[in-house]
């Protein structure tokens, strides 16, 4: 146990220094791609208010001051206001639009695992067959899917020329459910909006199998050579033996054990999730923290822009310090 | 020591080592029944609540733009302001389908006799959608309001208006600190829209959400790139709108317009479908297609202080080497339209000087002759740098910086090499002089050809554009023209002023870019003009 409290204590302590260097990159290099200023008041603004808005947003101060104050402000728990519009804070942006991505992780994280283990089991029981030849030919195709195309093809499809679900948003006009958790299926549930919960799941469907679909491929490949090594083992052979039926065998025995790298994959899995997910939220036109991210890049907005990707690295560092405890505790060989 | 059992157990589950007992087996089935049971018990028990009310909404809209800040003091950007037009109102507004003012808020005014007094009545009984009152005190404390406040669209008020007195509830009186001819146009645009104190703190931007409106529509909810839900404002002094409600529903980009209208997701499709979608949708004959020119125009600007092009020569061999028609119609499919002048088609005063003085195409021979006098050859080439930035204008940016590069290097005597940079970085460069020639666009702030001129053409302000054109003789015209009343007499010196535009090309007119909307079959009231404003209140289902 004194190992595993120091392994955690020494995960813990290397995040800092991964975040510090990460939100020093992006200061930087989001200052070295032009003024924010002439960009937020236009290139036509009086002289007298460009000034006046730089020493307002403290741009005025030499580069080592700015990033100075920033890193104390963000000790501070403070992810600073917003540089355009109302000038909201950073952190009630980010949790308008967080809730519509997670929402869409949630659901395509869900997809990918069911599509990827189930045809990853398929594959492995028919190892050298056509039906394994040609899930893994599907396995590498959807791991290669350009998010874009491939939503736009289902919006096509099932949208355009099917008419069976809506191709963009979250939900219906004027169906929004009143907001608890911000996830509008949860929201729908708990207010007994069962309009909004049916319009909610449409909207979600096309954007989650557009990225669950994607994702799945990993899930496949890894649940396939992970089955493929289970299934030569001997306890299967013995359960062969004694005469178990196929289906009990490879979901109840050999699944189980071949789960611990589909496991570990949906960990390391977590950072790439939240990259697919700006892809889809903007051919969806999802609502969620991509399209934001995105559209505040375009609008130089630093503090936004900084703000949310502080958000995300922190995100991620988190998610991955869990699952590697989470190991830790699982497997006893992972210590330093 | 428990937890520590816990951890193990979940590690021999995962190793399949652990074992099930039957009493598991069967209890874990039965726990689950009961619940279910349980859950639907209730669901069957419990009063049911009314369901929330969602009536279909009546108009539909999709759009790709975004709204930027609901605060009239603040905004200034044309989406925005065609929301606040729809949902405020000012003291004149622009008659739909054309760019003739008519009385707004305002019954009637007067304009003193050296045109420094504007006295406005308004019309009785006006209130906001709340109920409350909207007098000559709250125009005054708008107008005051957006002055003080001093943000982006603050100098439409503080460059003309010396004061604003409120007299009586009905009477307001807007003195002026120079006459200025087109100060009526000025006061169509939403910084001199009144709006409700109530919401609009007086030393401070806001957004309220929403708030109280004195248009035709009103707002009730706004989910900022989502969805903003208009219904029809009751205590509108006027026609009420068209249809009861309007929703307006934010796409990120176009080609998701495109697919949402097509599936029928929405009544109608504004601002911006690519050109090659409007091609396709035109062709497919299924959706409406209803189009107008607008006062967007795009043109070239030569930093006149730069190397190359202080001398007018060569800014000359490049207007006359420019082919437009080539541009607008390969690149644009028709949706834009060859200009000839700062001054957009449609609008008085309008002259296609360019086109009188360099012809209508390319016209190469020249374009070597002026080359010639400026002192380069075939094997003296001229080497310029074109800049361009790749998003803000659209996705054809590149095709059209590409495009007229061809066109130039057709002279054998030009090499053009091409640069772009991101908008922000854009606007930096452009103020301080980086970029010799470069593409750039505007949209009007408010719809007189003084827009169109002055900051171009005047010395005083052509640096905000890039330019640094210096012509005194420009600088008198143009001061003359926005103090005359006569429309005679401001069309004149307009033309000449656009002679000078030719002559000395600090500028080079591209094309002018047309409105389109695409709608469903059923979609009438679609009204399009020069002001670019759509107006949502016309817009109704058949």
């Amino acid at each position: 146990m004194a190992s595993l409290r120091a392994y955690i204590i020494t995960r813990i302590l290397l995040t800092i220094p991964m975040v510090f260097i990460l939100l020093t990159i992006v200061f930087f290099i989001m200052r070295a791609v032009g003024d924010p200023v002439t960009a937020i008041v236009g290139a036509h603004a009086p002289p007298e208010q460009v000034v006046r808005l730089r020493e307002e947003l403290g741009l005025n101060k030499p580069l080592i001051y700015q990033y100075f104050d920033y890193i104390i402000q963000l000790l501070r728990g403070d992810l600073g206001r917003s540089l355009i519009w109302g000038k909201r804070p950073v952190i009630a942006e980010i949790l308008d639009h967080f809730p519509a991505t997670v929402e869409l992780t949630i659901s395509a994280f869900i997809i990918s695992i069911i599509i990827g283990v189930f045809l990853g089991v398929f594959s492995a029981s028919s190892y050298g067959k056509p039906l394994d030849h040609t899930i893994r030919f599907a396995g590498i195709v959807t791991y290669a899917l350009f998010i874009p195309w491939f939503g736009m093809m289902l919006q096509l499809i099932f949208g355009v020329y099917l008419g069976w679900l809506p191709i963009g948003g979250r939900i219906d006009p004027k169906m929004y459910p009143a907001t608890i958790t911000g996830l509008y299926v949860l929201d729908s549930i708990l207010t007994w909006n069962f309009e909004a919960l049916k319009s909610s799941i449409l909207h979600l469907i096309l954007p989650s199998i557009t990225l669950g679909i994607v994702l799945s491929g990993v899930y496949i490949r890894i649940t396939r050579s992970s089955m493929i090594e289970v299934l030569r083992q001997d306890f299967i052979i013995a359960a062969k033996a004694r005469g178990l039926p196929d289906r009990i065998i490879v979901f109840k025995h050999a699944l189980k054990n071949a789960f611990i790298p589909v496991l570990t994959m949906m960990g390391l899995q977590f950072a790439i999730l939240l990259a697919g997910a700006v892809l889809t939220e903007t051919t969806f036109s999802w609502p969620g923290m991509g399209t934001f991210l995105l559209e505040r890049i375009q609008y130089r907005d630093f503090t936004t822009v900084q703000g949310t990707i502080v958000f995300f690295a922190l995100l991620v560092a988190f998610v991955s310090l869990v699952v590697d405890i989470f190991y830790a505790f699982l497997d006893p060989r992972v210590r330093y | 020591m428990g937890r520590f059992k816990f951890i193990i157990s979940i590690e021999d589950w995962l190793r399949g080592e652990i074992l099930v007992s039957k009493a598991v087996k069967v209890g874990i089935p039965v726990i689950i029944l009961i619940l279910v049971v349980a859950v639907v018990a209730y669901l069957a028990m419990a009063p049911t609540p009314p369901p929330a009310p969602t009536p279909p909404p009546s108009i539909v809209m999709g759009t790709t733009d975004k709204i930027s800040t609901l605060d009239p003091a603040k905004a200034y950007d044309f989406y925005t302001w065609e929301v606040f037009n729809n949902i405020f109102q000012g003291l004149v507004k622009y008659k739909p389908g054309t760019t003739e003012l008519e009385m707004g808020l305002a019954e009637s005014y007067t304009i003193s006799e050296d045109g420094l007094v504007y006295t406005f009545k308004l019309k009785p009984n006006l209130k906001f959608s709340d109920g409350s009152p909207l007098n000559s005190t709250v125009v005054k404390y708008s107008i005051d309001r957006v002055a003080k406040l001093g943000e982006d669209p603050s100098w439409l008020v503080t460059a003309f208006v010396e004061k604003v007195e409120a007299p009586d509830p009905l009477t307001v009186v807007i003195k002026l600190k120079k006459p200025v001819s087109y100060f009526p146009a000025l006061l169509a645009t939403p910084p001199y829209f009144p709006v409700n104190p109530k919401d609009y703190p007086p030393d401070k931007i806001v957004e309220p959400n929403p708030p109280t409106c004195s248009g035709p529509y009103k707002m009730v909810k706004w989910i900022r790139d989502v969805e903003i839900d208009l219904e029809a404002n009751p205590y509108y002094w006027g026609e009420p709108p068209k249809a009861e409600s309007f929703v307006i529903k934010f796409y990120k980009d176009a080609t998701s317009l495109r697919l949402a209208v097509e599936k029928g997701e929405i009544d109608l499709a504004w601002k911006t479908l690519n050109p090659v979608d409007i091609k396709s949708i035109k062709e497919a004959g299924k959706l409406k297609v209803v189009e107008a020119p607008s006062a967007f125009i795009r043109y070239i600007v030569f930093n006149c202080q730069s190397d190359i092009f202080k001398d007018k020569l060569v800014r000359q061999a490049i207007a006359a080497a420019i082919d437009r028609a080539e541009i607008c119609e390969k690149i644009f499919y028709g949706t834009t339209e060859p200009l000839y002048s700062m001054v957009p088609m449609g609008m008085w005063s309008h002259k296609d000087v360019f086109k009188e003085k360099y012809g209508a195409g390319p016209n190469l021979d020249l374009a070597r002759q002026l080359l010639t006098q400026a002192g380069y050859s075939e094997d003296n080439k001229l080497s310029m740098e074109l800049w361009f930035t790749p998003t803000h204008y659209g996705d054809t940016e590149q095709a059209v910086a590409t495009m007229i590069k061809d066109q130039l290097e057709k002279t054998g005597m030009i090499t053009v090499k091409l640069s772009s940079a991101e908008w922000g970085t854009y606007t930096d460069y452009l103020t301080k002089g980086v970029m010799p020639a470069f593409l750039l666009g505007w949209y009007p702030d408010y719809i007189d050809p003084d827009d169109y001129l002055t900051p171009f053409m005047h010395s005083k302000y052509s640096y905000s554009i890039g330019a640094f054109y210096n012509n005194t003789e420009c600088d008198k015209l143009l001061e003359e023209a926005q103090i005359k009343v006569s429309i005679e007499d401001r069309t004149a010196l307009y033309e000449q002023i656009q002679q000078i535009l030719a002559e000395d090309c600090p500028e080079i007119p591209l094309f002018q870019g047309k409105l389109t909307v695409v709608t469903q079959p059923n979609v009438e009231g679609v009204v399009l003009d020069p002001t670019m404003l759509l107006r949502y209140y016309l817009i109704y289902k058949t």
